[in-house]
């Protein structure tokens, strides 16, 4: 980004915050959790006010990731969740929380491996299973969308 | 399912099997991890779910 009492131009801003998106998501897959802003700091050799100003464009202009309300810290690098939900998923040893079970499948298929989704019937609380194995999905159940597609943004952590 | 939404008096939705979803998965974040990503356009994105068989008013993007 320059000197780091300059501010940095256009360009510069939008190589740095591509970087930080891929260094978050490549953070998830490794760990199963979300980078601190510390961590990013470090990471980039930035300060905390630099870090905090590109996590917030890739929140609102790039819409790559969602914060906290209020705050800096990650929620979700979709198909990740920061915090613990209804949707585990696994793979050998590692594990992560999918925002649901889309965003569950989805985190086997991006990591390309094969593994699992552990759930519950959100009725009768049976707990629920779906196996990803050789790229392919069994399992039983359907997955109820509630919400009709030109709304899932309105509010993502609802949806 | 339905005695869900009328636990939370809300209409029930779409229910999808688990393969169309395993497609949809797998094409929707296929890029996420590149460098270069961006974000779909909406009709990027309707184009996906047109490709796994979701499609009318229910899985419209667009009002």
């Amino acid at each position: 980004m320059g000197d780091r009492g300059d501010p940095p131009v256009a360009g510069e801003r939008a190589e740095l915050a591509g970087r930080v998106r891929q260094h978050v998501y490549r953070w998830f897959a490794d760990t199963g959790r979300a980078p601190s802003p510390v961590e990013l700091a470090r990471a980039f050799e930035l300060t905390p006010s630099q870090v905090e100003h590109v996590l917030e464009e890739l929140a609102t202009g790039a819409d790559a990731l969602v914060l906290l309300p209020g705050s800096s810290y990650i929620w979700m690098a979709e198909p990740f969740s920061a915090v613990p939900t209804s949707f585990l998923v696994g793979s050998g040893e590692r594990r992560w929380w999918g925002n649901c079970i889309w965003d569950a499948l989805a985190i086997l298929a991006l990591l390309d491996v094969d593994g699992w989704v552990a759930t519950a019937c959100p009725d009768c609380g049976d707990e629920l299973r779906v196996e990803v194995a050789a790229g392919r999905v069994a399992g039983e159940g359907v997955a109820h969308f509630a919400v009709p597609a030109r709304d899932w943004w309105r509010s993502i952590g609802f949806t | 399912m339905r005695r869900w939404c009328e636990d939370r008096s809300t209409r029930p939705g779409a229910t999808v099997a688990l393969e169309t979803l395993w497609a949809l998965a797998r094409s929707w974040y296929d890029d996420r991890l590149e460098l270069g990503w961006r974000r779909r356009t909406p009709p990027e994105r309707q184009a996906l779910l047109d490709a796994v068989g979701l499609t009318g008013p229910f899985w419209s993007l667009t009002p």
